[in-house]
């Protein structure tokens, strides 16, 4: 069974047209340039770019400070957007990118199957449950995507400040403040408001390899693309504060995405989503933007000249002995 | 014999003194150097985990021991870098991974082989002739890479150009072990025929013996601590 449910949340993570904000790695050095690369389709890979004049929203927050970047600080790497930034002073960022919202018409099957591969099971069954599963469907839907990085050793508090997206998980502590084997509480807010008993997929991908196997990837989910080991994958619903709690289960880079999906009054929809990730990483507990060339914690060991100097008066001490009895 | 141990500690400190001055293994610096680098860092970084890498070097200096021509040495390193490059690029490419205290030890192991064979030791306490020398050189290439592949592996790599970093790294350890095995290969066939040259391999070779014995229990320290 545990398997069935395993399979069934692979499908969900590994089959949606989400979109994340990713980096290779999200520990930087202050006053480095930096690649923030805007994936839309998994996240081990991305299918397509995003035209810059579908980013409604475009932030950098740190240091107490909301910089907005434009348009021309975007570039395009194959499939994937790439906005190149160069960090200021040490402190925990948040960058955030908030799209247009654009509408697709879709027969009441591929309604269906989107609602049951992305993971919007409660609407697939509110339609099961109406009779509606034969019913077409045109959805209007919008994206909303953050991720939290951290910049020098210095932990700020920019991670729990809103950027007002319609929807935006904000966490209750700094991330870069875990440790694996912690707690993660996050808040996800509609409009403002805690969402409560919305569904929240949490995945990780072990040691940050977000690499993908060049796997053809179907846009309308399809189920190709694999590859990934996701050991922490859950799926957790908000409490009533819109709280999920989140076991940091092992080193990675942690994704969470929702769909929240609604039926819609507006002319010509029916209805009306809007998308939410938040990517962030967790690291043996330390940063790696120190600089020092300091060791990792499983490379802590023997002093390389140490072991050198012992080498050599080793050697020569069993030289001296061998030869002496030649 | 004062002159043979003065061409030991000289030698033998134009070999180590880089080896010395440089950290061992991979740290955080790399990690910063990899994120903010192109493809060079992963050479640069590739290179030194080799030339820093002791234990790889160590079963490499076991392995020239045992040759006498220069088309052996390369026939022999050959097999070896086929061999890495195989479970280094693979098990990375596909992210296999293991402990790193056992692979290390595994490859600790490889090292007191070697030293073993060198000093005939099959043949003086198992009464059998040595396994096949580039068959295991092959096999103990796999291994070695498959340590390569693990550490590679606690960086943060991120998703671009995967593959070509996974070979940057790879290519940059090929260069690390030319570099490295450039003295090497001068000390042991310059001194070969020598005075004090036959003091020199018996006290080498049990020196990998005893420091591969060494290795391994230190791995599995560390993985049973």
């Amino acid at each position: 069974m545990k398997k069935l449910v395993f399979a069934a949340f692979a499908l969900i993570v590994l089959c949606s047209h989400d979109m994340y904000l990713k980096l290779d790695s999200y520990f930087l050095q202050p006053n480095s340039k930096v690649s923030i690369q805007l994936f839309n389709g998994t996240f081990a890979k991305s299918e397509n770019t995003i035209d810059r004049d579908r980013m409604v929203d475009v932030s950098v927050l740190a240091n107490g400070e909301r910089l907005r970047m434009d348009s021309t600080q975007w570039r395009e790497d194959g499939d994937v957007t790439v906005l190149d930034f160069t960090t200021e002073s040490s402190g925990t960022y948040v960058a955030g990118v908030s799209t247009r919202a654009r509408s697709l018409a879709m027969d009441a099957e591929a309604f269906n199957s989107y609602l049951e591969h992305d993971g919007v099971v409660d609407e697939l069954e509110r339609r099961r449950a109406d009779d509606n599963l034969e019913s077409d469907a045109v959805e209007k839907y919008s994206k909303h995507v953050k991720t939290i990085v951290q910049v020098g050793d210095t932990r700020t508090d920019d991670w729990q400040t809103t950027l007002g997206y319609p929807i935006e998980f904000v966490p209750l502590s700094n991330p870069y403040d875990l440790h694996t084997g912690d707690r993660l509480q996050v808040r996800l807010l509609w409009e403002g408001q805690p969402l409560a008993d919305q569904l929240v997929i949490v995945d990780a991908e072990a040691g940050e390899h977000g690499h993908e196997h060049d796997a053809a990837t179907d846009h309308e989910h399809g189920p190709e693309n694999e590859g990934h080991t996701h050991e922490g994958m859950s799926q957790l619903r908000t409490d009533a504060e819109g709280i999920i709690d989140v076991e940091v289960t092992h080193d990675g880079s942690w994704f969470l995405r929702t769909i929240y999906m609604q039926d819609s009054e507006e002319e010509g929809l029916t209805h009306e989503s809007n998308w939410a990730t938040l990517t962030f990483a967790v690291d043996h507990g330390h940063s790696h933007a120190a600089g020092a060339d300091q060791a990792h914690d499983h490379e802590a060991g023997i002093p390389t000249y140490a072991w050198w100097i012992g080498s050599i008066v080793l050697v020569g001490g069993l030289f001296f002995y061998f030869q002496k009895r030649a | 014999m004062a002159t043979s141990f003065l061409r030991v500690c000289n030698i033998s400190g134009i070999v180590l003194l880089p080896l010395v001055l440089a950290a061992h293994g991979v740290s955080a610096g790399d990690q910063v150097i990899l994120s903010e680098g192109g493809l060079l860092a992963y050479v640069y970084v590739g290179a030194k985990h080799m030339i820093t890498g002791y234990d790889h070097l160590l079963f490499l200096v076991g392995v020239i021991f045992y040759l006498t021509g220069f088309r052996d040495i390369v026939r022999f390193v050959t097999v070896f870098t086929i061999g890495h490059s195989i479970t280094l690029i693979g098990a990375t490419y596909l992210g296999i991974r293991a402990d790193e205290h056992l692979v290390d030890a595994v490859v600790a192991l490889s090292v007191l082989y070697k030293g073993f064979e060198n000093l005939g030791g099959f043949q003086k306490w198992f009464g059998v002739k040595s396994p096949n020398l580039l068959l295991m050189v092959g096999l103990f290439g796999l291994i070695h890479g498959f340590g390569l592949a693990t550490r590679l592996q606690s960086f943060d790599i991120g998703s671009s150009q995967f593959l070509a970093k996974i070979v940057s790294f790879n290519v940059g350890v090929e260069l690390g072990q030319v570099l490295a095995l450039i003295p090497i290969v001068l000390v042991i066939t310059r001194w070969r025929g020598h005075r004090g040259y036959a003091a020199f391999y018996r006290a080498v070779n049990f020196y990998l013996c005893i420091a591969g014995v060494g290795l391994f229990f230190y791995q599995m320290y560390g993985y049973f601590g």
